[in-house]
């Protein structure tokens, strides 16, 4: 799973994938803004097919490690 | 062809999309589709006795994109208005390209959300066509991103530089990059790692780069494509259409002022009309979003059905163009890895 969601991340930032740990911060390590955290979950629901992340949901997420989590979740 | 319109978006909506997706229709000869709350736009149709429009054909959606909505989730949270119905049309296989003079954010963000940017580009940019000394340029970014890396500078220029050569057939558009200053040393950190950049591009004969340029000679005609950070390049582009306002109202106030100077009014009127026909946006239409997987143009906000009419035009030239495909094949050119 943590493999499948750094492809994804390496795809959309542009950074190589074994740079990415759990612990990466989407915002500060990533430099995502809204529009890139939008399109990050909707490719983790159309990979994972884990149907729409809700708004709060979304709002909690700041790591590679809150995405893991939700997956676990789900 | 076929080219997805929101009839819903913009200022004189839907009655100016509706009649300018009409003109386009029996001007262009390819298929055009009016998205948008049916009733409404089957009841202009109605009213200018176009409804049986040879190419012309109407899908529903209920809801509207409201310019007050978060351009980065609207269209995940109404997915049944007609900017999202459009968008998803293409993402679909049932488009070609999209039209919409509604929210730029909206559009730019469904844009990437849909119809997805070229692999490889980071960003999409608004690359709108400006009138300056000897023609025109292209401003790319022109407000998508405010904030960029020197690597979407990068892109920025070769996207612009493939749109003049495919489009307006420029055969070598030269690129500018905004700054403070001409000097190779002049910029913030950005500028001078873009610079370098595009220096690099320029040497290896992949662009055609000109060096840095200040915003007092973009008008003058110092490129073909000046290239900035959508901050820059918004402020860029109001501060000129608010000059060529000001300059227009105040030669107005000249040629009022007397007699004599209404009869030297009469003398120069075809030429001031000629000038006044360079800064006419429904001519141009819209603006091209670069970098997103199928054509988009945002028309503009205020569009009459003229500027919908060419807006269309452009999204069925940048079709028929293979813009795209150039794009994704220099994409190795301009694509840096950071980390």
């Amino acid at each position: 799973m943590f493999e499948r969601l750094c492809n994804i991340l390496a795809e959309q930032f542009g950074v190589e994938p074994e740079t990415i740990k759990p612990e990466t911060t989407f915002v500060e390590d990533l430099g995502a803004d809204s529009l890139d955290l939008v399109e990050l979950m909707m490719s983790i629901e159309e990979e994972f097919d884990i149907g729409e992340i809700s708004e709060q949901d979304a709002a909690k997420i700041k790591t590679v490690g809150d995405v893991l989590d939700l997956l676990g979740d789900e | 062809m076929k080219i997805i319109v929101d009839a819903m978006g913009g200022d004189n909506a839907p009655e100016a999309i509706v009649r300018g997706g009409v003109l386009a229709a029996k001007k262009f000869g390819e298929d055009i589709v009016l998205v948008g709350q049916e009733d409404k736009v089957r009841a202009i149709l109605k009213v200018d006795g176009t409804e049986n429009t040879p190419h012309l054909s109407v899908v529903h959606a209920p809801d509207l994109v409201d310019m007050h909505d978060d351009p980065a989730t609207v269209l995940r949270k109404k997915p049944d208005s007609s900017m999202a119905v459009a968008l998803k049309m293409v993402q679909k296989g049932e488009g070609d390209a999209i039209v919409s003079a509604g929210s730029t954010g909206a559009l730019l963000a469904g844009a990437t959300l849909f119809c997805k940017r070229i692999k490889g580009i980071r960003r999409g940019a608004l690359a709108p066509v400006m009138p300056c000394a000897g023609g025109q340029m292209l401003l790319v970014d022109a407000g998508a991103n405010t904030e960029c890396t020197a690597e979407y500078l990068l892109q920025f220029a070769f996207m612009g530089s493939l749109y003049l050569q495919k489009l307006m057939g420029v055969a070598k558009p030269r690129v500018g990059l905004v700054n403070n200053g001409a000097e190779d040393s002049k910029g913030d950190p950005l500028r001078l790692e873009a610079y370098h950049l595009l220096k690099e591009a320029g040497d290896a004969g992949r662009l055609h780069f000109v060096g840095n340029v200040e915003g007092r000679d973009v008008p003058l005609g110092a490129c073909d494509v000046a290239v900035c950070d959508g901050f820059a390049g918004n402020v860029m582009l109001k501060t000129i259409e608010g000059t060529a306002k000001f300059m227009s109202a105040e030669l107005k106030k000249v040629f009022l002022r007397s007699l004599g100077t209404k009869l030297g009014y009469l003398l120069v009127k075809g030429g001031l009309d000629d000038f006044r026909g360079l800064f006419d946006q429904d001519k141009i239409g819209g603006a091209p979003f670069l970098g997103i997987a199928y054509p988009v143009i945002k028309a503009h906000g205020s569009s009459n059905e003229t500027a919908a009419m060419n807006a269309i035009r452009q999204a069925v030239e940048f079709t028929k163009s293979g813009l795209i495909d150039d794009i994704t094949a220099n994409m190795e050119f301009m694509t840096i890895r950071e980390k």
